[in-house]
């Protein structure tokens, strides 16, 4: 569909959508959301790009391929995370007593491995919502769906 | 602080971290992904295998995640009955998909085997988190994602059959996560706690304020649980789904997937709920009343179906009966044969399921009427079968037979012959179904397909090899699991 009204709005909203994402995302530990909702505007935001402009253009962007290698990273962050916590030698997803640097409380660096886990879930949430996108989209043709 | 204090999270979470990285594996280094998989399961029985040992020489102890103390930190509880299960889970889970490494690559497109490994790996590590964890929600989260992989395996094989039935569990399944959550939510209302140690010591105390609530999140439980462990009223989704599965998803489906929500059930009855409320409503009858309908009925229906797979799959709903009749007689031997019942039949149910799926695997066939003679040409299946078949019956020297001796003498120790009665007559029953395919099987005179059949690969034979001697193991030594198998009855009842 060409739709020069949706296609300029979408050029302007996007970024202030993505970064609000990533706001969202980051502050996950000082502010309400936290890695679930920020990354779901962020892979809103992909969605309504691939929509404004058509597919392939959006696939240029962020392909199907890596959103599904993003969908893997994010939860093998998490996962690292609390293993990287028993290397440390504490409990499994240990974070102060394992003697993850802290910060003064309500800065934004002031959770030690919590930011990193929301990032992780961010990352997750977002890559999740463009597969499922593409595949649902790309339904008959793509090989993981159909013969 | 060695690495081995940390087993009982690595069991899970090595699981988790191979299930995320197999679409990695399965993109770049496709040769990597069944050995990786073998060996993430092969982590988690030693690391079972070891907290089984360590729980048997220094008793039970807890795992609290990120060091948090409960109430506020989640809390895995490694006791008896934990390790039992883990290492059930473990040990058929592992033998089951070196099975399914060749039993897969006929029955599944080569473009999701790797998707079939991630599901699978994720099933096994919500299972065991189902069994370890002492917080109610974190019990929730390994039930939910339980429930999405083991549809996941039914759905992957695309057919048709294989897509309703999933799509009918999922819809069951997700009924009964409603009941579930809606069950912790009013634990939770009332008494402020998930973790169940603390539940357990507040409800005695908020019992004569809210006891409708209390009772109304039991009911929940059993309805969620029971939906999900396909207890009788509630099995209409187990036959289509558990026959129509990949083998390798059957024989896991129907061993471990409906165990692990009785164990859940074991868990909230023995050690949350306070036994005064047992005595307000009589929640041990209905389960017993339920689990003999499930016992005869399942038995009876198993009669009439001429699909292997299906036959087995009513089996299953009969057998989990065996365990809430364990569960709902309240004396130790009943509650230790109902518990050692979970191990036996995940061991010979999912030699069943095996050997069924080697038997289409290198027939075709899946109606019972065309196995004549079958026997002789495929012996090692066949074999497999029978005694698996015994053991159902409940032969002596087959595992069977002690878990239905157990059950039978705590029926006769609270003084309930009657259910005594109920697992002969099954047992009868039983025999009914299973008898005349063995000596079919091994007596008449093989025609068509089954007069040659393709060459069995060796993960098969050695997978049903392996799982047909712990049948006769544990049965002509039983005292090898019934060590912890009796601990754990003794310290869910309060008696060690």
């Amino acid at each position: 569909m060409e739709d020069i009204i949706v296609r300029y709005v979408t050029r302007i909203i996007l970024p202030f959508v993505q970064l609000y994402g990533l706001y969202v995302v980051l502050h996950g530990h000082l502010s309400p959301g936290g890695g679930f909702s920020g990354g779901a505007i962020i892979g809103a935001s992909m969605i309504l790009y691939a929509l404004a402009f058509n597919l392939s253009a959006g696939s240029k962007k962020l392909s199907h391929d890596v959103s599904s290698a993003l969908e893997s990273g994010g939860a093998l962050l998490f996962a690292g995370m609390g293993i990287f916590a028993i290397l440390l030698g504490t409990n499994f997803l240990g974070n102060k007593v394992a003697g993850i640097p802290i910060g003064t409380p309500g800065n934004l660096f002031s959770s030690g491995a919590i930011m990193i886990i929301t990032f992780g879930v961010g990352v997750k949430v977002a890559s999740t919502m463009i597969t499922l996108f593409y595949s649902l989209i790309e339904g008959e043709d793509h090989s993981h769906d159909h013969d | 602080m060695s690495i081995v204090n940390h087993f009982p999270v690595l069991a899970v979470v090595v699981l988790l971290l191979f299930a995320y990285l197999m679409p990695l594996l399965m993109r770049w280094r496709k040769e990597w992904c069944v050995p990786a998989t073998l060996g993430a399961i092969g982590f988690s029985l030693i690391a079972s295998l070891y907290m089984m040992w360590q729980v048997m020489t220094t008793g039970p102890f807890m795992y609290q995640m990120g060091s948090w103390a409960p109430p506020w930190g989640i809390e895995f509880s490694i006791d008896y009955l934990a390790v039992f299960a883990t290492m059930t889970i473990t040990i058929v889970g592992l033998i089951v998909i070196y099975y399914g490494t060749q039993d897969l690559l006929h029955e599944l497109k080569e473009q999701v085997m790797g998707w079939y490994y991630t599901l699978y790996l994720l099933l096994m590590a919500s299972m065991i988190g189902m069994v370890l964890t002492n917080d109610l929600f974190n019990m929730f989260v390994f039930v939910e994602i339980c429930a999405i992989a083991s549809c996941g395996i039914i759905s992957i094989k695309e057919s048709r059959e294989c897509i309703e039935a999933a799509f009918k569990y999922l819809v069951l399944s997700a009924v009964g996560s409603g009941c579930l959550l809606l069950a912790i939510a009013m634990i939770y209302m009332v008494t402020g706690h998930l973790n169940f140690t603390y539940v357990a010591q507040a409800l005695p105390q908020v019992m004569d304020l809210y006891p409708l609530n209390i009772l109304v999140s039991l009911a929940l439980f059993l309805v969620g649980l029971g939906v999900k462990a396909a207890l009788f009223p509630l099995h209409v989704w187990l036959p289509d789904a558990h026959s129509s599965a990949p083998s390798p998803s059957s024989a896991v489906l129907s061993g471990l997937v409906i165990k692990v929500y009785a164990i859940a059930m074991i868990k909230l009855l023995y050690k949350v709920y306070p036994p005064e409320l047992l005595g307000m409503a009589p929640i041990m009858n209905m389960i017993l009343w339920m689990a003999t309908l499930a016992i005869i009925i399942g038995s009876m229906f198993a009669i009439v179906q001429d699909d292997i797979k299906k036959m087995l799959a009513y089996s299953s709903i009969a057998q989990i009966g065996y365990v809430f009749l364990g569960v709902g007689l309240m004396s130790e031997s009943a509650l230790q044969g109902g518990i050692l019942h979970i191990f036996n039949h995940a061991i010979m149910k999912s030699m069943l399921f095996l050997s069924a799926g080697a038997i289409i695997y290198a027939t075709g066939t899946r109606k019972l009427s065309d196995l004549k003679g079958i026997g002789i040409t495929l012996p090692v299946p066949t074999i497999a079968f029978s005694l698996g078949a015994f053991a159902m019956v409940g032969i002596p020297i087959t595992n069977g037979f002690i878990s239905k001796w157990y059950l039978a003498l705590g029926s006769l120790d609270v003084g309930r012959p009657f259910f005594a009665a109920v697992i002969l007559v099954s047992s009868l029953l039983n025999g009914i179904y299973y008898l005349p395919i063995v000596v079919n099987a091994f007596f008449g005179e093989p025609e068509g397909a089954v007069a040659e059949p393709r060459p069995l690969p060796r993960q098969m034979v050695v997978s049903l090899i392996l799982l047909g001697s712990g049948v006769i193991l544990f049965g002509v030594f039983p005292s090898l699991i019934l060590g912890v198998v009796s601990k754990a009855a003794q310290s869910l009842l309060g008696l060690l």
